[in-house]
């Protein structure tokens, strides 16, 4: 009884006891804030890379590309794991938009139609997705055959055929689109009504023997929506084109072409980068690498594909192992930092608690004079420990929450405030800060604080319950 | 008055053994020397008793109470309570006396300074009750310590805290503590040491008071000879041995006095 009176009392009068519970709850939202915020980053990382990739890809290692690939596309659609494959090119080359804007952009060729099937590509487009997201609709099947916002002929007078230049999608951050200080994005009103031409180099692996007449390719486009798929990579320097018209344009359509020494025709079968593979939801994506890498050999035998079209077949996590053993390193590090802070508090509250155990020596003597056990005693001081651990991280989940849930906000304001930016979207790959909370990490996190306060109290607690009475007394 | 005084002891002769020490000696490390502070202590107390324990500063009084009163273990010698060894219990045990048995009043009064004056009074009851069958004997253990505080002058004092009141009235809440329990024996260290001679005589006339009427076993320490008078009995503590005082064939005792 007189354990939890004496804990409430001490509870609200001492000021210590304040200090303590403060202590606690700033551990508590330091490690819940940085723990948010760096899972969230991994948890994003690793989310927004398969977001842009199928589950198992099939990848030339050359410019060449793969040949005979809609074969090999149709084989693997047949096998009963896989959901959809679908090709896809990835190249790079120059833009010049309307002479206003040129540069080296990396570029891919996307069937838009299909792509959705394979991956979550067209969730990142804004006129074509999130608008309908925003406006509580649902959103349609992208294309690049947009309904143009103005009758592009006009802008174009001299060209007949303005009207049948393809749709190009273009990255946020390609075009200067970017978040105001609120948050909201901001596009260039001439965006929508504006032509772009990319101009792509032709790497054929035949050209050596071949004769092939062009070897550069310019094409209009207009630009008919914009990408934000929050990877920094991708949507500051990635532009998004039709595969046909891509796959035309380097040269890797089926061709006819002459062997000057033999006089021989010859066709070259059509090619992609890429073959994006989506897999069932529950199957095993490795074992689905193995079939489809055993339908690439078999197709590379029939076919008699040459050496000089090396091919990998990979899992997503596979083919992104560069940057997903950077998250593991990371992972690590932020479990060395949580064990370094958890340190840190639980001798902050021993210290504290020590000092209260030193403070309170003469109420020991007091109530052990009036016959209070050592065990009592110890549990007043333990009480004590879990109360503040409670009360402490129950506050320190509150302000966390609010930090975290607020982080970029706060990020906008220290830069415009005080120019200081932490957060640099060309490190961390994302253009905001994650502001998620996971409940696992959070129930980790407050058990945590919880027993470390126990931890923290129970060294005092056992020495206050050790103390001779008649020397606590005697205590000045 | 040696006759008057033969009357008040002898029928006390009768009463049963409350306490007995037997060959009580306690020492202290000083560094690499050991203090002797009691040598060898007998003591023999009956129920109903008032014993003042007097000696110079520094003589063990205060050791040889903590001893008799479970606060302290002597090195050797035994304490006899109500006819059993006590000096052989455990911690926990000997935890259990002092909250049911025993009742101590200090000279620096050591109150909680948390707690107000019912509150500190209730700190007997609220650490032998678990907090469950507290709540239920919450009314009546109340309604004792406020009456044992109103006996004691404390009426208009029970929520004020221990800062809040004089020294007077910090030794009547530390009493009503020790006696909230009704313990067997009541120690008392000094307990005016640190008060005016009035408030002083105030305190001696409570300790009389409940001698005389409940028949409390009060043992006393104190370097005041006048003080010592008021009681039955009177030891000396004198190098580590307790002594008759010199004028032991006549005890003064209050009530001739
Ligand atoms: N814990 C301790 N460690 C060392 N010495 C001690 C300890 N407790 C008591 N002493 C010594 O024992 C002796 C007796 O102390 P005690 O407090 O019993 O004296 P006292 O008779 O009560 O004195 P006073 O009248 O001043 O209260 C003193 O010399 C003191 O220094
Ligand atoms: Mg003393």
């Amino acid at each position: 009884m007189y354990k939890l009176h004496l804990i409430l009392k001490y509870l609200r009068k001492r000021r210590i006891a304040w200090v303590s519970l403060i202590a606690v709850m700033l551990c508590t939202t330091m490690v819940l804030v940085v723990i948010s915020v760096m899972g969230g980053w991994l948890r994003m990382f690793r989310q927004s890379f398969h977001g842009l990739s199928g589950d198992v890809l099939v990848e030339a290692d050359s410019l060449a590309g793969i040949p005979h690939y809609q074969e090999m596309i149709d084989k693997i659609q047949k096998l009963p794991e896989v959901e959809a494959a679908v090709p896809t090119i990835r190249t790079f080359g120059l833009i010049n938009i309307a002479n206003q804007l040129r540069k080296g952009v990396q570029v891919l060729g996307l069937p838009m139609d299909q792509i959705g099937k394979v991956n979550k590509f067209p969730e990142s487009l804004h006129r074509q997705y999130q608008k309908y997201i925003d406006e509580g609709k649902k959103p349609p099947t992208p294309s690049f055959g947009l309904v143009p916002k103005v009758p592009y002929q006009l802008l174009a007078p001299n060209d007949k055929r303005a009207l049948e230049r393809p749709g190009m999608v273009v990255g946020v951050g390609v075009v200067g689109i970017h978040k105001d200080k609120n948050g909201k994005w901001v596009r260039p009103d001439w965006l929508y009504e504006n032509w772009a031409k990319l101009t792509v180099v032709q790497v054929n692996p035949e050209s050596a023997v071949l004769d092939l007449s062009k070897s550069q390719a310019d094409t209009y486009y207009w630009i008919v929506d914009d990408s934000s798929t929050k990877v920094y990579q991708y949507d500051s320097q990635t532009v998004y084109v039709p595969f046909d018209i891509l796959q035309r344009d380097l040269g890797m359509d089926q061709q006819q072409a002459t062997n000057p020494n033999t006089g021989e025709k010859v066709t070259i079968p059509a090619r992609t980068s890429d073959i994006q593979i989506k897999v069932k939801p529950g199957f095993d994506l490795v074992a689905v690498r193995e079939k489809v890498g055993r339908i690439v050999d078999e197709v590379r035998k029939e076919r008699n594909i040459g050496a000089y079209y090396p091919i990998t077949v990979e899992t997503w996590e596979e083919s992104q192992k560069v940057w997903l053993g950077a998250i593991e390193n990371e992972k690590s590090l932020v479990t060395f930092l949580f064990g370094l802070i958890s340190i840190v508090a639980i001798f902050l509250i021993f210290c504290i608690f020590y000092m209260i155990v030193v403070e309170k020596t003469r109420d020991i003597g007091i109530i052990k004079s009036v016959g209070a056990t050592s065990g009592g005693v110890a549990a007043i001081f333990l009480g004590y420990g879990t109360a503040i651990g409670i009360v402490g991280s129950g506050l320190g989940l509150l302000m966390g929450y609010l930090i975290v849930h607020n982080i970029n906000y706060l990020h906008t304001e220290l830069g415009r405030q005080l120019g200081i930016v932490i957060w640099n979207p060309e490190v961390y790959a994302f253009d905001i800060i994650p502001n998620t909370m996971n409940p696992i990490e959070v129930t980790v996190i407050l058990s945590v604080a919880i027993v470390a306060s126990i931890l923290g109290a129970l060294v005092p607690a056992i020495r206050a319950a050790r103390m001779n009475p008649v020397e606590s007394l005697r205590w000045e | 008055m040696a006759q008057t005084a033969q009357q008040t002891i002898s029928p006390k002769t009768e009463a049963a053994i409350i306490l007995r020490a037997k060959g009580l000696r306690k020492s202290f490390r000083m560094g690499d020397t050991r203090i002797e502070v009691l040598k060898s202590v007998d003591l023999t107390i009956r129920q109903g008793e008032f014993i003042a324990i007097e000696g110079r500063s520094g003589s063990g009084k205060s050791t040889l109470l903590h001893l008799l009163g479970a606060l302290d273990e002597a090195d050797s010698g035994s304490i006899e309570f109500d006819g059993r060894d006590i000096s052989t219990l455990g911690s926990t045990a000997r935890s259990h006396l002092r909250n049911t048995q025993f009742g101590f009043v200090f000279q620096f009064y050591h109150l909680l300074p948390e707690l107000n004056v019912l509150e500190n009074t209730l700190l007997g009851p609220m650490i032998e009750y678990s907090w469950l069958s507290f709540r239920s004997h919450r009314s009546e253990l109340r309604k004792r310590a406020v009456a044992l505080l109103v006996q004691l002058g404390l009426e208009h004092r029970l929520k004020h805290k221990p800062s809040q009141i004089s020294g007077g009235e910090r030794q009547r809440v530390a009493i009503a503590r020790a006696l909230m329990n009704s313990p067997r024996v009541l120690f008392a260290d000094e307990p005016t040491g640190n008060l005016d001679a009035d408030t002083g005589r105030q305190i001696m006339s409570v300790l009389e008071r409940l001698h005389r009427e409940s028949a409390q076993t009060i043992i006393m320490v104190t370097h005041d000879r006048s003080l010592a008078r008021q009681a039955d009995r009177t030891l000396i503590l004198k190098e580590g041995k307790l002594d008759r005082p010199a004028d032991s064939a006549a005890p003064a005792s209050a009530a001739t006095a």
